[in-house]
C-alpha cells in the first residue's frame, strides 16, 4: 500500500490549494511568477489527474480510489472520497482544462493578477472536490463553495455589466441549492433512525432502496394504490416528489434547463475567458452529474413520474436554445445559448434511461466541455484583439487570421457534431438512446431537429465573422495566433479528433457507471426486475475500524470504565 | 482468347485474403495527403503540394485497382468468397472482400465497427472516385495555378476523396454516414473556397444546411432501422431465419459482433420479412413491443425508406432539397466536376443500390422515389432551358440526370441506375472540365451568350465537349449515355410495382420528355458556346487552348464516355436462358438478394427482357427531336430574328424559367423567414420579456419592494414598538375573550 493507493484523490483535489498557498505567499507585483506557479500547479494536477484516470479499472468496483476518515461523526458525516466512471471522466476534463485556462488568461487578465489566479486555483479544488465527494454533505459544501470564486471571477474580471451578471448568477444558483440543502437534511432524517442515519451516499442510497422498491411496486402495480404503505415507503410516497423537486430544481438551474437558463447567457457574456471556459466546461456538468448521482437514483419513483415533464423541458431546451442562437448578435451569447441546446441533449440522454442514452449523455458532457470550452477560448483571443462581441463588428477575418480561422472551423464542426469529431458520438448515442427508450418517438424526432438548427446557427456565425470581405478598417491588421495561443488551442483540436475516432477507451470507463445508473433509475419504472439487487446497492468502503464511534447516537463503551 | 491471358486477368496480383487488411489504406492515403497539404502546404510550395496531393490519389487508385481485381479473383476456378457473418456456415458472400478493423464505439448492446467491404458495386465506385478524382487533381494543378490558396484547395480535395471513399467502402450505415457527412463538410469548404466573396460562402452554408435537413431524416431512419432489427429478433421464429439462410444464434452473434446496422445483416432482415417465407414475421405483422409497437413491419419499412429518400434527396439534389446544387457552382470548376457531378451527388443512388434488398420491400417508397426522381428531372431540365451560365446549365443537367437515376432505383432497375451513375460520372465530369477549360481560356467568362465560335480556337476542348454532349443527349446513339439511359427507361417501362402499376407508364412518359429536353438544352449550350461567330461581348478577343494537364483528362474522360456503352450490350448469358447486359451480370452478386426479395414478396415484378432495335430507335427519335429543335432554334430561328422584339408571353416564360420558377423565393418565404421570425419573437418575448424580466427580475423586484415596505415598520422608535405591542396584546385578549364567551 503506497501513499497514492489511498491518497491519490486527495492529492488531485488539494494540489491546486497548495499552490494557491504558494501564490498567496508571492508578492502581488510578481505577475510572471504568479502565472508560472499557477500554471505549474495546474500542470502537476493534470499529471495526477491523468494518473487517477488510468488507475481507474473499468471492470473493478463501482467506486474506486476511495478514502474515508471520520469527520463530524455527531452528524453522521465522514470525509469520504471516491470516483466512479462518470466522476473520473469529468475529473479528467477538469484537470485538462486547468492549465489551458491559465494559458488563456495570460494576456487577458491585466489587473489583480494574483487574486485572479488564487480564485482559479481555489475554484479548481472545489470542482474536483465536488466530483469526488462520496458524502452528500461534503458534496454540498464543495458545490456551494464553487460559487464564490466563480462569483468573484465574473464580478471582478468580467466585462462592462459584470456586477449584475455576477449577482444574478450567484442568487439564481443559490436559490436552488438552498432548497436542495433542505432536501438533503430531510433525506438524512427519514433515511433511518438515530444511529443508523448517515450523510454518506452509499448508506443513504441503500437505506432508501428497499422503500423505493416497495413504492415502485405499488405505484406501478395493477391497483396503483399506495395508501396502505407504512414506514419509510409511506414517507417517500408523500414527500419523495417534493424532495426530488428540490434536488431537481437545484441541478436544473445549474445545467441549465429551460426555463431556468437565463442566468447563463448573462454570466457567460460578462465572464472573462477563463470564467466562460470553466463555467461551460465543468460547472454546468455539475447539474447533469447531480441528476445522475443524486436526484434520480435517490428518488427513482418520483423521477419516473417527472420524467415526461423533464424530457419535454430537455427537448424544448434543445430546440429553443438553437432558435435563440439564430436571434443573437452577440457571439458569446450565441455560444452560451448553444450550451443550453447541447446540455439539453445531455439531459435527454439521462432521462431516456437506456444504456445508449446514458452513455451518450456522459460522453456529451465531456464533448461539450471540450468543444464549447474551445469556442470560448478562441473567441477570447478575438475579443482581446478587438474588444467587441458583436458579429457585425467582424467579417472577413479569415483573410488576416487564417490559422485562427482553421482552428475555429474545426471546433465548429465538432460543435455541430460532424461524424469523425467527438460531438457526433455523443449526439448519436443520445438520440439513439432516446429512440430506444420508452419515451414516445416524437421526443427523438424533435431532438434530432437540433442537428439541422445547430448547423444553421454555427455556420451562420462562422460566415458572419470569418467570411466575406473585410468590412471594418480595424480588422485589417489583426494579428494571427501566436505560439502561446496555438499551444493552448492544440490540445483541444487533438482531443476533438481522438475522442471522435477512438472513443472506446473513454466509453469503457463510463460504461459500468451507466449500467448502474440505468439499473438504479429503472427502479421507479414499471417492470423493473427486482433481482438485480447486487447491481443496485452501492458498495463503498466502511469507516476505518479506529472510528468505531462513527455511529453517532449509539453510545460506545463508556469511557470511564477501565480494565 | 489465349487461355493464359484469361488466367492472368482472373488472378488478382495480390490474393484477396492478403490484400483485404490493406483496404483501409485506400482511405488513409488521401487523408494523409489532406493532412500534409493542409498543415504544411504553405511551406512545401506549389509543386510539392501538387506532387503530394496527386500521388496520394494515384496511390489510392492503384490500391483500388488491386482491390477491384481482388473482388473478381477466380484463380484456379475458385471464385473469391468470404463467410457471411450473419448467415449459416455454408452461406458465403461471393465476389467481395472485407476487413473489420474493430470497434469504433459501443454502448449497451449497440456497436459500430470500422468495417470495410468492397464488392462489385463499391469496387466500381472506388475506381470512379479515385480514377476520375486523379484526373481532376491533375486538371486542377493547371486550373488553380494562379490561386494563392492552392494548398488549401488540394487539402480539401484530398479530404473529400477520403470521405467519399469511406462512404462507398463502409459496411454499415453509421460508417457510411461518416462519409456522407464528411463529403458534405468537404463540399462546404470547397464551395466556399473563395470565401472573401460572401455570396460564395453563403452558397457553401446553404449546401451544408440543406444537406443537414436530409441528414436529419437519415439519422431518424437509421434509428428506426435499429428498432426494427431488435423488434424482428424478438418476434421471429426459426422459419424466418431459415428463409434468409441463417439462424437466430448466428444472426444475433453477427449483430453482437458487427452491430445492428451492417448492410449484410440488413439484407438478412429483408430476406426474412416477406410473406412467402412462412414464419412468424411478415410485412403485415404488427410489432408487439418496444417503441414501435402497433405498427407493422411493412409500414415501418416504408417510413424508413421514405426518410432515407429525404436524406438521399438532400445529398443527391432531388425535390424538395435540390436548391443547393445550382448555387454550389460558386466553387472552383474542378470541384463542380468531381463533387457536384461525378461522385458526391450520386451518394443517394449508391445508398439505395446498397440497400436495394430493403427497398424492394416497399412498393410505396419505390413509387415515391421514382416519381420524385422523374419530377425533379423534368423540372431541372425545364429550368436548364433558360439558364445562360454554362455551369448553371450543367448543374441543372446534373440534377436532371440524378433524377433519371432515381427513377431507375425507384422502379427496381438498380444495375442500370448504377451504370448511369458511372457513365454520368465520365461525361458530366468531362463536360464540367470542358466548361472549366472554356472559362480558363476566356477570362473566366461563364455566359454562353458571350462566348461562341470556340471550335477553332479550342480544338481539344471542343472535340471532347462534343463527344460528351452526344453521350449525354444520345443524339448519336453509339455512346455510353444513350445506352445507360435507355436501360433505365426500358426497365422503368417494363417493371411493375405491386398495386401501383400506373407508375411505370407515368414515369416512362415523363422519361421520354426528359430525353427530348436534355437533348434540347445540351445542344443549346454546345451550339452557343462552340459554333457560330465569336460574340462581340466576349471578354477576350481570342480564346486560348488550355495546357495538357487540362486537356489530357478531357480526352481520357471523353474516351471513357464513349467506350463504356459496351457494358450495356447483352453479351452475357443469363441463368435460365437468354442473355443479359454485361453490367447487370457484373452487379448480380450484389443485387441478387434484392431480386430474391422482390420475387418472394411479390412487391415488384422485375422484367428481364433486353431492349430490341425498335426500342432503341424509338428512344433515339426523342433525342433527335430535342436536338433538332435546338438546332433549328439556335442555328436558324433566333439568328434570323436578332434585333426584333420578343413577344411579352415568351419573355415572361423565359423570366420564370431563368428565375428557377421562384422555388428559392418560395422556400425563403415559407420556411426560412418563419423560422427566423419565430426565433426572434421567442428571444424578445419569451426569453427576454417573460422569463428574464417578468419572472426572474420580477421575483427580485417583488422581494425588494416587500423589503422596502417592511422597512417602514423598522423605525427604531421604541414608543411606536410599544404601541404596536400593546395593540397586539389587546387584540389577542379580545380574541381570547370572544372565544371564551362564545
Amino acid at each position: 500500500m503506497s501513499f497514492f493507493d489511498t491518497h491519490l484523490l486527495n492529492v488531485v483535489i488539494y494540489l491546486p490549494l497548495v499552490f494557491a498557498a504558494l501564490v498567496l505567499a508571492l508578492p502581488a507585483s510578481e505577475h510572471g511568477q504568479v502565472r508560472t506557479i499557477t500554471f505549474v500547479g495546474m500542470l502537476l494536477d493534470l499529471v495526477f489527474g491523468v494518473w487517477a484516470y488510468f488507475r481507474f479499472e473499468p471492470s473493478g468496483a463501482e467506486f474506486q480510489m476511495e478514502y474515508r476518515v471520520p469527520w463530524f461523526q455527531q452528524f453522521g458525516m465522514s470525509y469520504h472520497l471516491g470516483v466512479d466512471g462518470l466522476a473520473v471522466s469529468l475529473l479528467l476534463l477538469t484537470v485538462f482544462l486547468g492549465p489551458l485556462v491559465v494559458l488563456a488568461s495570460t494576456t487577458y487578465i491585466q489587473h489583480r493578477i494574483k487574486e485572479f489566479h488564487l480564485a482559479l486555483l481555489v475554484l479548481q479544488t472545489t470542482m474536483l472536490g465536488a466530483l469526488a465527494s462520496m458524502d452528500v454533505l461534503l458534496f454540498y459544501i464543495f458545490f456551494e463553495a464553487m460559487l464564490i470564486p466563480m462569483y468573484l471571477m465574473v464580478g471582478v474580471w468580467g466585462a462592462e455589466d459584470r456586477r449584475m451578471a455576477a449577482v444574478k448568477f450567484f442568487l439564481y444558483t443559490l436559490v436552488g441549492s438552498l432548497l436542495m440543502l433542505v432536501a438533503i437534511v430531510a433525506v438524512y432524517f427519514i433515511s433511518g433512525g438515530p444511529g443508523v442515519r448517515s450523510f454518506d451516499y452509499g448508506t443513504l442510497y441503500n437505506n432508501l432502496l428497499a422503500a423505493n422498491q416497495q413504492l415502485a411496486a405499488c405505484t406501478n402495480g395493477v391497483e396503483g394504490n399506495c395508501d396502505s404503505l407504512t414506514g419509510l415507503a409511506a414517507t417517500l410516497h408523500t414527500y419523495g416528489p417534493w424532495m426530488f423537486a428540490a434536488f431537481a430544481l437545484a441541478f436544473a438551474i445549474k445545467v441549465p434547463m429551460w426555463p431556468v437558463h437565463t442566468w447563463l447567457p448573462d454570466a457567460h457574456v460578462q465572464a472573462p475567458v477563463a470564467g466562460s471556459m470553466i463555467l461551460a466546461g465543468v460547472m454546468l456538468k455539475m447539474g447533469t452529474y447531480g441528476f445522475w448521482r443524486f436526484a434520480i437514483p435517490l428518488f427513482p419513483v418520483a423521477a419516473h413520474q417527472a420524467r415526461p415533464f423533464l424530457a419535454v423541458l430537455a427537448v424544448i431546451g434543445i430546440v429553443y436554445g438553437a432558435l435563440m442562437c439564430l436571434a443573437q448578435r452577440d457571439i458569446k451569447k450565441l455560444i452560451a445559448y448553444s450550451s443550453v441546446s447541447h446540455l439539453g441533449y445531455c439531459m435527454l440522454g439521462l432521462l431516456a434511461v437506456t444504456s445508449e442514452g446514458a452513455t451518450g449523455s456522459a460522453y456529451q458532457m465531456l464533448n461539450h466541455g471540450v468543444s464549447t470550452g474551445a469556442l470560448f477560448l478562441l473567441f477570447g483571443f478575438l475579443y482581446e484583439r478587438r474588444h467587441t462581441r458583436l458579429m457585425s463588428d467582424y467579417g472577413g477575418i479569415a483573410k488576416v487570421m487564417p490559422v485562427f480561422t482553421a482552428a475555429f472551423v474545426i471546433i465548429t464542426f465538432s460543435s455541430v457534431a460532424v461524424p469523425g469529431t467527438n460531438g457526433f458520438i455523443g449526439e448519436f448515442l443520445v438520440l439513439m438512446g432516446t429512440f430506444k427508450s420508452s419515451l414516445p418517438l416524437g421526443f427523438g424526432a424533435f431532438a434530432t431537429l437540433g442537428v439541422i438548427l445547430g448547423a444553421a446557427y454555427m455556420l451562420w456565425m462562422v460566415q458572419k465573422v470569418f467570411f466575406g470581405s473585410i468590412t471594418h478598417r480595424e480588422n485589417q491588421h489583426l494579428r494571427d495566433m501566436n505560439v502561446r495561443e496555438m499551444l493552448t488551442t492544440a490540445p483541444f483540436i487533438v482531443l476533438v479528433a481522438v475522442m471522435g475516432l477512438m472513443p472506446q477507451p473513454f466509453l469503457d470507463r463510463i460504461a459500468p457507471s451507466t449500467d448502474r445508473y440505468v439499473a438504479r433509475a429503472s427502479v421507479g419504472a414499471p417492470g423493473a426486475t427486482q433481482a438485480q439487487d447486487g447491481q443496485l446497492r452501492v458498495e463503498v468502503m466502511s469507516l476505518p475500524s479506529t472510528a468505531a464511534a462513527a455511529r453517532p447516537s449509539v453510545p460506545a463503551a463508556p469511557l470511564a470504565v477501565r480494565e | 482468347m489465349d487461355g493464359s491471358l484469361v488466367e492472368f486477368f482472373r488472378t488478382a496480383p495480390i490474393p484477396p485474403d492478403v490484400f483485404s487488411p490493406s483496404l483501409g489504406l485506400i482511405i488513409l492515403l488521401p487523408l494523409l495527403g489532406a493532412f500534409v497539404c493542409g498543415v504544411f502546404g504553405k511551406w512545401l510550395g506549389r509543386a510539392n503540394v501538387h506532387l503530394v496531393a496527386c500521388s496520394a490519389i494515384a496511390g489510392a487508385f492503384v490500391l483500388s485497382v488491386l482491390a477491384f481485381w481482388a473482388t473478381s479473383d477466380a484463380a484456379g476456378g475458385r471464385v473469391v468468397s468470404m463467410a457471411n457473418p450473419f448467415g449459416i456456415e455454408r452461406d458465403t458472400i461471393r465476389y467481395a472482400i472485407a476487413h473489420d478493423y474493430g470497434t469504433w464505439f459501443a454502448a449497451g448492446d449497440f456497436r459500430v465497427n470500422f468495417g470495410l467491404l468492397v464488392d462489385h458495386l463499391s469496387g466500381i465506385l472506388l475506381l470512379i472516385i479515385t480514377g476520375v478524382g486523379f484526373l481532376i487533381h491533375l486538371y486542377s494543378t493547371s486550373y488553380m495555378e494562379h490561386d494563392d490558396g492552392y494548398w488549401r484547395f488540394f487539402a480539401y480535395l484530398n479530404l473529400f476523396v477520403a470521405a467519399m471513399l469511406t462512404l462507398v467502402m463502409a459496411d454499415n450505415l453509421v460508417l457510411l454516414f461518416v462519409g456522407w457527412e464528411g463529403v458534405g463538410m468537404a463540399s462546404y469548404l470547397l464551395i466556399g473556397f473563395w470565401y472573401t466573396d460572401s455570396a460564395k460562402a453563403w452558397a457553401g452554408r446553404k449546401a451544408f444546411v440543406t444537406n443537414r435537413i436530409g441528414d436529419f431524416a437519415f439519422l431518424i431512419a437509421t434509428f428506426l432501422l435499429i428498432l426494427t432489427v431488435s423488434a424482428f429478433n424478438r418476434q421471429a421464429d426459426p422459419r424466418d431465419y431459415n428463409a434468409a439462410s441463417t439462424s437466430r444464434a448466428r444472426y444475433e452473434q453477427g449483430i453482437a459482433q458487427k452491430g445492428p446496422v451492417t448492410f449484410k445483416g440488413l439484407e438478412k432482415l429483408a430476406l426474412a420479412l416477406p410473406e412467402g417465407t412462412g414464419g412468424a414475421v411478415s410485412l403485415a405483422t404488427p410489432i408487439e413491443s418496444g417503441p414501435l409497437s402497433g405498427y407493422t413491419f411493412g409500414g415501418v419499412m416504408t417510413s424508413i425508406m421514405l426518410l432515407f429518400l429525404l436524406g438521399a434527396a438532400g445529398k443527391s439534389a432531388q425535390l424538395p432539397l435540390y436548391v443547393w446544387l445550382p448555387d454550389a457552382m460558386a466553387g472552383p470548376t474542378p470541384v463542380s466536376a468531381l463533387i457536384h457531378a461525378a461522385t458526391m451527388v450520386t451518394a443517394g443512388v449508391y445508398l439505395f443500390c446498397r440497400m436495394s434488398a430493403l427497398l424492394v420491400l416497399s412498393p410505396t417508397a419505390m413509387a415515391t422515389i421514382a416519381i420524385v426522381g422523374a419530377l425533379t428531372s423534368l423540372l431541372a431540365a425545364l429550368i436548364a432551358f433558360a439558364q445562360d451560365d454554362i455551369k448553371k446549365v450543367l448543374a441543372y443537367s446534373t440534377v436532371s440526370q440524378l433524377g433519371i437515376m432515381f427513377m431507375g432505383v425507384g422502379m427496381g432497375v438498380f444495375w442500370a441506375a448504377a451504370m448511369h451513375l458511372m457513365t454520368h460520372a465520365f461525361f458530366k465530369a468531362c463536360l464540367f472540365l470542358g466548361a472549366g477549360s472554356v472559362m480558363h481560356g476566356n477570362g473566366d467568362e461563364t455566359d454562353i451568350k458571350k462566348l461562341g465560335g470556340l471550335w477553332k480556337e479550342m480544338k481539344w476542348t471542343h472535340a471532347t465537349f462534343l463527344i460528351s454532349t452526344l453521350a449525354i443527349t444520345g443524339i448519336f446513339p453509339i455512346m455510353s449515355g444513350f445506352f445507360s439511359k435507355d436501360a433505365i427507361f426500358h426497365g422503368v417501362h417494363h417493371n411493375h410495382l405491386h398495386g401501383l402499376e400506373w407508375v411505370s407508364g407515368f414515369v416512362y412518359v415523363l422519361g421520354l420528355l426528359i430525353t427530348a429536353s436534355t437533348a434540347f438544352y445540351m445542344s443549346r449550350v454546345y451550339l452557343l458556346t462552340f459554333t457560330g461567330k465569336r460574340s462581340p461581348e466576349a471578354k477576350l478577343a481570342h480564346a486560348h487552348e488550355s495546357a495538357w494537364h487540362m486537356t489530357l483528362p478531357l480526352v481520357i474522360l471523353a474516351f471513357l464516355a464513349f467506350i463504356t456503352f459496351v457494358y450495356a450490350l447483352p453479351l452475357m448469358p443469363r441463368t435460365g436462358g437468354g442473355t443479359q447486359p454485361v453490367f447487370e451480370n457484373f452487379l448480380s452478386p450484389v443485387l441478387r438478394p434484392a431480386e430474391t426479395v422482390a420475387r418472394v414478396a411479390q412487391t415488384v415484378k422485375l422484367d428481364t427482357s433486353v431492349p430490341g432495335v425498335g426500342d432503341y430507335a424509338f428512344a433515339w427519335m426523342w433525342a433527335l427531336l430535342g436536338g433538332g429543335a435546338a438546332a433549328f432554334a439556335y442555328l436558324k430561328f433566333f439568328p434570323s430574328r436578332v434585333g426584333q422584339p420578343v413577344p411579352a408571353f415568351a419573355r415572361a416564360v423565359r423570366r420564370t424559367a431563368l428565375n428557377k420558377f421562384y422555388v428559392d423565393e418560395l422556400y425563403e418565404f415559407i420556411l426560412i423567414r418563419p423560422v427566423k421570425f419565430v426565433a426572434f419573437i421567442l428571444f424578445r418575448v419569451v426569453d427576454a420579456l417573460v422569463i428574464d424580466t417578468v419572472l426572474v427580475r420580477g421575483t427580485a423586484y417583488v422581494t425588494e419592494k416587500v423589503g422596502l415596505g417592511l422597512r417602514r415598520l423598522q423605525t427604531g422608535d421604541a414608543q411606536a414598538y410599544a404601541a404596536i405591542m400593546a395593540l397586539a396584546i389587546l387584540g389577542g385578549a379580545v380574541y381570547a375573550l370572544v372565544q371564551v364567551l362564545s
